[in-house]
């Protein structure tokens, strides 16, 4: 049935955060000294009010002791707390989801018991997936509709030694790198293939280092983290040696990554919006210029446009079944959103700076920090062209076994 | 048609190139990284850069200058702005203005204030028009009188005393000369109340306050102004009193204050694309990506393709504006070349940070690039600023 109505418990979780986001994010996101200096450190006492709000473990099922939240829900509530800071926003996201995948869906029973009560137990505990390597080449480019292999295996290797593992090897760009308490580690084995390692934070030969503003990619605390000789007990090992289905698990959560941009993109269309029905040039209120009222209906209608492909690849994304009946189009929707949503809210965060003429440009002003934010989102993870690639693999029928973007029927 | 330099200006080019190549690209990052507005600024670079004369370039020669054409002014712009964007928009500032008080001023006020810019290279110039409240406005004037810059200018036997503040100002924490716009009369609009002024930086009562933080440009630097009974004397009016609007239709030599501006931003632009072309060429025949090169994917190609088909309709553009300026052809060309130029440079350096980003490059040089070229938005391609030069296309049509 098509049915775009939000549940009661889907509007009461939106006004909840957005008021929490209007009272208590953006006042401290947005004051002008913090955004004038040279790195905004990220606001923890904000990021642990959140938590007691029990957005840490939104995704994480109601048994397990979380909220439940499908992806619809996280990417309703993922735009909320954007619209007030997209770091605070990848912070509990990379958690909350991470939450979700490892202890209702990839670890044994065991694991479970012996992981989860800690993390309950303590608003702080974050999440990070250490996955990314400096110099990993797995885009898709030259790889085209070639029957050749796009995904090598990672250089972090774990070796067997004795009853555990020793962890060597260099990960980046991970979100939560700086504080989180608990790490899951994409490391290749002799067995070959991929294999997940659940490494706590106070593991010795475990060192994190945040990256400078300079280099940042990625939305939250994000950093490196390095390996050396890291011991980690047998059990910590996540399903199977080499069969670790996490990139495939984190791919289902594209459209909550792309609901942050949304979140800017809104903060940027709220902002221009108000503004232009204040400055007055040309005797009347910007937004009564032509040029100005077609350039925030552009903005509105990007805005729009990008919900609606974003919380279709999420719907999608909860109800699988819907490919099977014929409801939804055999299409990658995540990747067809991803590539979509990027560049128009990179555009609609450009127009909207725009409307504040060189107010736009200004370091102490939102304006400049969304239009910075989203470009940062533009380039995170995956290039927007190799995106493209895989959609175009995708359409034509091209199948890969190691494809991350895969078709959202699968 | 003729393309080729000739010496003169293919010397001036080669000058700026190794400037810029030797003693601006080293310093141009490291400049943009300081997390304060105020200190990004270099004196060195400006001292280097004016004994070359690259400060006093567009001093006509009989005042002393080095009287260069606006081709050769074009080249050395693109030049120094492929090496940093906003040192180039700090010298060629300073062009800006002298190209005004040639055109402007009575010759008594060029000795008084050529002299010693001349002599001095440290002496840079700037103009004060935007105000809190008034910026495009000042561009496209409604009738209101209501409307457009506040600055009061009331006489007081030989002196004007001045009251109000400007915003945004060029040079403004920098410059020791300023041309400032004021209000005589405020009942009236813009156009017919309003006086140029040449404003000193040590004037009495006249002061620079805060230097706006920009997310690009951060070398050039754009400061508040605040002027509090600050007393002028009547000899430094521009023009005739309530004369307004000095710098476009009684300036004499239209191209000079006015629409050098236009080609400004053009060349300035130029040169950062030129940049951009040429860090992404370099990489994509330089990276590998799957045990090839990146050059042979064809997006790659075509990426570049779109990069080097704007930046050389651009540079066609920039030259032939450059060169109708040297005729003494005025049209609305420069002003549509200046609109253009906010298009080309912003979706080639875009293009030159998604090659990068995509190649898994982390690129500070990019991420600058980019945040240089958003400062065209307000500047050279907002609304207003491509409305002008379309009603002066209608407006001149036979």
């Amino acid at each position: 049935m098509y049915n775009l109505r939000l549940t009661p418990e889907q509007l009461e979780i939106r006004d909840t955060v957005r008021e929490f986001v209007a009272r208590k994010i953006k006042p401290a996101a947005l004051r002008p000294e913090r955004l004038e200096a040279a790195e905004q450190p990220l606001l923890v006492d904000v990021l642990d009010e959140a938590s007691q709000l029990g957005l840490r473990a939104l995704a994480l099922s109601e048994v397990a002791g979380g909220a439940g939240a499908d992806s619809l829900t996280s990417c309703i509530v993922s735009e909320e707390l954007a619209a007030g800071d997209p770091a605070i926003a990848a912070v509990l996201g990379e958690t909350w989801t991470l939450a979700h995948i490892l202890f209702d869906r990839l670890m044994t029973p065991g694991q479970r018991e012996r992981l989860l009560p800690p993390f309950l137990a303590d608003e702080r505990c974050h999440i990070a997936l250490a996955r990314e390597e400096p110099g990993r080449d797995g885009s898709l480019g030259s790889h085209y509709h070639q029957p050749g292999h796009n995904d090598p295996a990672f250089t972090t290797m774990a070796i067997r030694a004795g009853e555990g593992w020793i962890i060597n090897g260099l990960k980046h760009e991970v979100v939560n790198a700086s504080f989180a308490q608990l790490f899951v580690v994409a490391a290749a084995t002799a067995a070959g293939g991929t294999s997940a390692m659940l490494v706590p934070r106070d593991t010795p030969g475990l060192t994190a280092n945040e990256s400078g503003p300079a280099t940042r990619r990625r939305h939250g605390a994000c950093g490196q983290i390095l390996f050396k000789d890291c011991h980690v007990p047998a059990e910590n090992l996540l399903e199977p040696e080499g069969q670790s289905k996490l990139g495939r698990e984190i791919a289902r959560q594209i459209p909550q990554q792309l609901a942050i941009q949304l979140g800017i993109g809104r903060a940027a269309y709220e902002a221009a919006l108000d503004y232009s029905q204040i400055r007055v040039q040309g005797g009347r209120p910007i937004i009564e210029h032509q040029a100005i009222g077609a350039k925030l209906a552009d903005v509105a209608t990007r805005l729009a446009t990008a919900r609606s492909i974003i919380w279709q690849a999420a719907w999608a994304s909860d109800h699988p079944e819907a490919f099977a009946d014929r409801s939804l189009p055999d299409l990658p929707l995540a990747s067809i959103a991803k590539v979509f949503a990027s560049e128009a809210i990179y555009h609609a965060t450009k127009d909207a700076a725009e409307c504040f003429g060189a107010m736009g440009v200004m370091r102490d002003m939102p304006l400049a920090k969304y239009v910075h934010d989203a470009l940062i989102c533009l380039h995170s993870g995956e290039a927007n062209t190799d995106t493209r690639l895989r959609i175009a693999e995708a359409i034509a029928g091209h199948r890969r076994a190691d494809a991350c973007a895969v078709l959202a029927a699968e | 048609m003729d393309f080729t330099l000739s010496n003169e200006q293919r010397a001036w080019q080669m000058t700026a190139r190794k400037f810029a190549e030797e003693e601006i690209r080293p310093i141009s990052l490291a400049r943009d990284a300081i997390a304060d507005a105020r200190e990004t600024f270099d004196w060195d670079i400006i001292k280097k850069g004016s004994k070359l004369g690259l400060r006093t370039l567009a001093v006509p020669k009989q005042w002393g200058g080095h009287g260069t054409d606006f081709v050769t002014q074009a080249l050395v712009m693109s030049e120094l702005a492929r090496a940093d964007s906003a040192i180039s928009k700090t010298f060629s500032q300073c062009w800006k203005w002298s190209h005004l008080i040639a055109a402007t001023c009575t010759d008594e006020q060029k000795r008084r204030f050529l002299t010693p810019f001349l002599e001095d290279d440290t002496f840079l110039l700037g103009k004060g028009i935007t105000e809190p409240g008034a910026g495009s406005d000042n561009r496209l004037p409604p009738d209101d009188p209501k409307a457009g810059l506040k600055l009061r200018a009331e006489r007081n036997g030989d002196e004007w005393i001045l009251n109000g503040e400007k915003c945004f100002i060029a040079n403004g924490s920098v410059g020791k000369l300023f041309f400032i716009d004021a209000r005589t009369d405020p009942h009236v609009p813009l156009r017919q109340g309003t006086i140029m002024f040449l404003v000193p930086r040590d004037t009495p009562g006249f002061r620079i306050g805060k230097v706006f933080n920009k997310s690009g440009w951060r070398f050039y630097q754009n400061a508040e102004m605040i002027f509090e009974n600050a007393r002028v004397p009547h000899a430094n009016v521009v023009g005739p009193v309530n004369g307004s609007d000095l710098k476009t239709t009684q300036a004499g030599d239209r191209t000079g204050g006015d629409l050098f501006g236009d080609l400004e931003l053009a060349a300035n632009a130029l040169g950062v694309c030129d940049d951009a072309c040429g860090m992404s060429i370099a990489l994509a025949r330089t990276q590998q990506q799957g045990g090839r090169l990146l050059f042979d994917q064809q997006l790659v190609q075509l990426k570049l393709n779109r990069m080097y088909c704007l930046t050389e309709a651009l540079r066609s553009y920039v030259m032939r504006i450059a060169w109708e300026h040297d005729h003494k052809v005025s049209s609305a060309n420069a002003g549509l070349c200046m609109n253009f130029s906010t298009d080309v440079i912003q979706e080639v350096t875009e293009i030159n940070l998604e090659l990068h980003a995509g190649a898994g490059v982390l690129d500070a040089w990019a991420d600058k690039l980019v945040r240089d070229a958003m400062i065209w938005s307000h500047l050279a391609g907002d609304t207003v600023q491509r409305m002008k030069p379309t009603r002066r296309l209608a407006r001149e049509m036979p």
